[in-house]
C-alpha cells in the first residue's frame, strides 16, 4: 500500500483518501486496497468457515461492499468516524457469522440430530488424522461468535478493544465472551485428549 | 478438569492446546483474486439511497396518535388539577424570602402578614374533598389519587422507552444495510414493525391485567384500616406488574448484601448488553411470520423488555 500512498504520513489519513478514491471508482486505488487487505480478511473468513472456497467468497463479497458503499463511508469519514481496516474487518466477521447461521440453519434442518451432543467437537477431533484438521474441529465446535472471539485474539493477535470493534460489541461484553470461548475450547480440547487416550489404551 | 479462572485465560501458543491449535494453516489467495473482484465491479447496480427514516406509515399515524392523547390527557388534567385547587396542596414547601434571610442571618424576623385575596365565594354548592397524597395513605380517595399520579408518570416513560426502541431499530437496520449484511424488505420492516406494536400491545395488556390485581389488594388493605406510605405503594404498585416467579427473584435480590447486589447488577448489565443485541439480531434476521401465527408468542416484544420491565436481579 506505501508504494501507491496519495501522499499522507497518518496511515488513517491513507485509508479515507483510499475510500474517497474508491468511492470515485478509482479501480487503481481498488486494487491497491485488495491487495493490501484481502489476505487478512481471508485468514479471518477461513478460519472461521473452515473452507476455503467460502473464505474467497466472503471476502470477495467484503471488498464489494466496500466498492458499493464507499460513498457513504466517505461521509462516515467526515464525521471522524471511519477507519477502512476495522471496517473491513467487521463486514467480513459478519458475513462469516451470517454464513455460519444459514448453514447451520439448512444442516439443522437436513440432519436434525434425535439429541443434543453434549460434546460435539470430541469426536471430530479424535477422528480427524492431520492436526490441521483437529485445528479446524476445535474451532468448529465453537459457536460463531466465540469462534470470531479466538479467530481475532489468538490467530491475528488482536487487542480486546480492537476485536470487540469487529463483532460491534462493548469491550466487557466481549471480554465474557472471549473467556467463555476460551473455557469451551479448552474443555472440548481436554475431552478430546481424553477420549484419544482412552482409545488407545 | 480445569478450574474457571485457569480456563478463561489466555491460551499460550506453547501449551498443548496452542500446538494444536496451531495447524489451522491458512491457504493462499487464488492468484487471480483481485482480477476476479475487479470484474465483478463492472456493471454493479448503485447501492440503495439510505432509509428513510420514521419507517411505515401506519406507525407514524400510530406514534401521532399516541402522542396527540398524551398531550391532550396531560392538559385535561393539568386543568382538571389547577382547577380544584390540587396544585397548591402538593407538599412542596418554598421557603419564603423572609425565611431563607433568617436562616443566613440565625435571627427570627416578625412574621410578615401575607396579603390575603378576597374570599371568594364558591359557584359550586358544595365542594368535593380536596385530595392531598401527603404522609401516610389511608383513605381510597388518597390512594386512587396516587395510582392516577402513578400512571401519568408511567405513560410518559412508555412514551419515552418505546420512541428509545423504534430509534434502535431504525439505526440497527441501517446499520445492516451499511455493513452489507442481508436486510429486511420493505414489507418485511413493515411487517416486522407490525409485530413490535402487537408484542407491545399484548405486554401493556398483561401487565395491566396483573396490575389491576395487586391494586385491588391494595385498596383491600386500605379499606381494612391500613395506612401505607407513597413509597410502599409505588413499590407494590411496581412489583405487582412483575411475573410471579420475577418477583420472587426480586424479593431475594433486596434480601443480598449490597456487594453481592453491585456484582449482580454487573452480570446483568453485561447479559442485557450482549442479549439486546443478539434480540435486535435475531428479529431483524428471522423471516417475519404472518402476524397470527406468532399472536402468543412473546418474543416479538421481548427487545423492548431490558428497558420496559424490572430484571428478576435489576433494583428499582
Amino acid at each position: 500500500m506505501s508504494g501507491d500512498s496519495p501522499g499522507h504520513d497518518d496511515g488513517s489519513l491513507d485509508e479515507a483518501e483510499f475510500v474517497r478514491r474508491i468511492a470515485a471508482q478509482d479501480e487503481a486505488a481498488f486494487r491497491s486496497v485488495i491487495e493490501t487487505h484481502a489476505p487478512l480478511m481471508h485468514r479471518i473468513a477461513y478460519r472461521m468457515m473452515g473452507d476455503a472456497h467460502e473464505a474467497e467468497d466472503i471476502t470477495q463479497e467484503a471488498m464489494l461492499r466496500l466498492w458499493d458503499h464507499a460513498p457513504r463511508l466517505i461521509e462516515k469519514g467526515r464525521a471522524g468516524g471511519l477507519k477502512l481496516t476495522p471496517w473491513l474487518k467487521r463486514v467480513t466477521v459478519n458475513l462469516a457469522i451470517d454464513r455460519l447461521r444459514v448453514s447451520k440453519r439448512v444442516t439443522d434442518e437436513e440432519h436434525a440430530p434425535e439429541q443434543v451432543d453434549a460434546d460435539p467437537l470430541a469426536d471430530a477431533a479424535i477422528e480427524a488424522h492431520e492436526e490441521g484438521a483437529a485445528a479446524r474441529a476445535l474451532i468448529a465446535a465453537l459457536p460463531e461468535r466465540q469462534r470470531a472471539a479466538i479467530v481475532l485474539t489468538y490467530y491475528e493477535e488482536l487487542p480486546n478493544a480492537e476485536a470487540a470493534d469487529a463483532l460491534d460489541m462493548n469491550i466487557k461484553a466481549f471480554e465474557s465472551l472471549l473467556f467463555r470461548a476460551r473455557a469451551a475450547l479448552r474443555k472440548a480440547f481436554e475431552a478430546a485428549q481424553a477420549q484419544e487416550q482412552g482409545g488407545a489404551a | 478438569m480445569s478450574d474457571p479462572d485457569t480456563n478463561s485465560a489466555p491460551i499460550a501458543p506453547d501449551s498443548p492446546l496452542g500446538h494444536a491449535l496451531s495447524g489451522h494453516d491458512v491457504p493462499a489467495l487464488s492468484p487471480d483474486f483481485a482480477d476476479r473482484v475487479m470484474a465483478r465491479t463492472q456493471g454493479r447496480p448503485d447501492p440503495l439511497p439510505p432509509l428513510r427514516r420514521g419507517g411505515g406509515g401506519k406507525r407514524r399515524w400510530s406514534t401521532a396518535r399516541r402522542l396527540t392523547v398524551g398531550a391532550l390527557a396531560a392538559g385535561a388534567l393539568a386543568s382538571a388539577a389547577a382547577a380544584t385547587g390540587l396544585l397548591n396542596d402538593l407538599p412542596i414547601d418554598l421557603p419564603s424570602p423572609e425565611q431563607i434571610w433568617d436562616r443566613i442571618t440565625g435571627e427570627d424576623s416578625e412574621p410578615v402578614p401575607q396579603p390575603q385575596s378576597e374570599p371568594q365565594e364558591s359557584v359550586a354548592p358544595e365542594e368535593p374533598e380536596e385530595v392531598a397524597v401527603e404522609g401516610p395513605i389511608d383513605s381510597p380517595e388518597e390512594l386512587e389519587e396516587a395510582f392516577n399520579r402513578i400512571d401519568e408518570r408511567r405513560g410518559e416513560r412508555r412514551e419515552q422507552r418505546r420512541s428509545r426502541v423504534d430509534q434502535r431499530l431504525d439505526e440497527a437496520l441501517q446499520q445492516r444495510r451499511e455493513q452489507g449484511l442481508p436486510a429486511p424488505t420493505p414489507e418485511q420492516e413493515a411487517r416486522l414493525r407490525e409485530r413490535l406494536e402487537q408484542g407491545r400491545d399484548r405486554r401493556d395488556a398483561l401487565i395491566e391485567d396483573r396490575r389491576a390485581t395487586s391494586r385491588e389488594d391494595l385498596r383491600e388493605r386500605i379499606e381494612s384500616g391500613e395506612e401505607l406510605t407513597p413509597r410502599e405503594v409505588l413499590r407494590e404498585d411496581r412489583a405487582g406488574a412483575l411475573r410471579p416467579e420475577t418477583r420472587e427473584r426480586l424479593e431475594e435480590f433486596r434480601e443480598l448484601s449490597p456487594q453481592e447486589r453491585r456484582e449482580r447488577i454487573r452480570q446483568f448489565r453485561e447479559r442485557r448488553q450482549e442479549r439486546g443485541g443478539q434480540r435486535f439480531r435475531r428479529l431483524i434476521e428471522e423471516r417475519p411470520e404472518p402476524p397470527a401465527e406468532v399472536a402468543g408468542d412473546e418474543d416479538s416484544a421481548s427487545v423492548e423488555q431490558p428497558d420496559d420491565t424490572v430484571a428478576p436481579d435489576q433494583p428499582e
